[in-house]
């Protein structure tokens, strides 16, 4: 054996110790930096398929009735259903992600930068359904809402704690069929703080519109404290 | 399953810093993946095999150090969180912060030194 066999190659160690998402998180800040100067308040809406995400945010727009502006953006695998569902409501650019289970906050500016530039006050990010990778992806947004609907289970939260951790509002949906599902808004509510106690909870039903009022509220009040908070500029 | 596209991402970075430092082949990549990190340890290591053949990486292996979820409370320090339940297990106080256990770090590679390439 000779003398350069018995010796290991060479090596160096380079040290890199970086986040490997650092990229699109510093897109995220860039683009919540920028919706906060112009006043807008924007908000990720994350559920399992189906809990009614694009009927809430009808709802929202049935309710406010043109007294605050709203555009959305909406995330999907697939087709423009939402965003034909939305489209007498609101600007709306549907995002096909062609397969990937989340948005990220390049695809998010990209819609965005097709929306009109104008008059908006409340941006909603319709996520692709799915409450697991969702959660890992800062969109820029000031407020995530996680929404949970009453035929899923009241025992969800500790299932997905990821994103019950890093929402700040829950939405409870469909409470229209709480006689009919083994379902408690309370122990939802409860098994969620265990794991998030800061979280805010709404139970709404957008079909008949009990609740959304309330919802709104919640809106209205996150707008307003984040213009009160100084760096908004005010349309 | 996004592991694939931040495994992507992964191998790029490593690309890119393995470049600048001087070259040769990457023998090991060391990442951190924390309980919380939202990405499956066992997806990622398969992910990095099925994409590093016929790239910059290939031929390495993949060492993943796993990060227990911590969290701190101002009273009693810090505690590692079991079962996602984030409350002080010492004084019950729901208010509590993560220290640890998000994270998706690429912390360092090994990288050969070829024949003839200086050690700086």
């Amino acid at each position: 054996m000779t003398e350069n066999n018995a010796n290991p190659p060479p090596v160096k160690t380079v040290v890199v110790d970086r986040d490997v998402n650092a990229a699109p998180r510093q897109r995220a800040v860039e683009l919540r930096e920028e919706w906060t100067r112009r006043g807008i308040l924007v908000v990720n809406l994350l559920s399992s398929p189906g809990a009614g995400k694009t009927s809430l945010l009808e709802a929202t727009a049935k309710h406010w009735c043109g007294r605050y502006a709203m555009q959305v953006l909406v995330g999907d695998l697939a087709t423009d259903r939402d965003a034909r569902r939305l489209a007498p409501w609101a600007p709306v650019v549907q995002l096909t992600t062609g397969g990937a289970c989340h948005l990220e906050a390049p695809l998010v500016e990209r819609g965005w930068r097709e929306l009109p530039s104008e008059n908006c006050q409340f941006l909603f990010i319709e996520n692709v359904g799915n409450l697991v990778c969702p959660a890992s992806h800062d969109l820029g947004e000031h407020l995530r809402v996680l929404l949970l609907s009453t035929t899923e289970g009241d025992d969800k939260p500790a299932k997905y704690p990821k994103a019950f951790r890093t929402s700040q509002l829950l939405v409870i949906s469909k409470t229209d069929l709480l006689p009919h599902v083994p379902f408690s808004v309370e122990a939802a509510c409860a098994d969620a703080r265990a794991i998030q106690p800061e979280l805010e909870c709404v139970a709404v039903c957008a079909r008949s519109g009990s609740g959304v009022a309330d919802w709104c509220a919640a809106l209205e009040r996150r707008r307003a404290a984040l213009l009160a908070a100084g760096t908004g500029e005010v349309d | 399953m996004h592991e694939t596209s931040m495994v992507r991402r992964l191998i790029a970075m490593v690309a890119t810093e393995a470049d600048r430092a001087g070259g040769g082949s990457v023998s090991v990549v060391r990442v951190e993946v924390g309980a919380m990190s939202g990405v499956e340890p066992m997806l990622v290591q398969l992910a990095y095999e099925q994409q590093i053949p016929g790239s910059r990486l290939a031929g390495s292996r993949l060492e993943i150090e796993l990060v227990p979820l911590r969290a701190r409370c101002d009273q009693c320090g810090v505690f590692e969180v079991p079962q996602f339940r984030f409350g002080c297990p010492r004084c019950g106080s729901p208010r509590t912060v993560i220290v640890s256990g998000e994270e998706f770090h690429l912390v360092s590679f090994d990288q050969l030194l070829e024949c003839g390439e200086p050690r700086e």
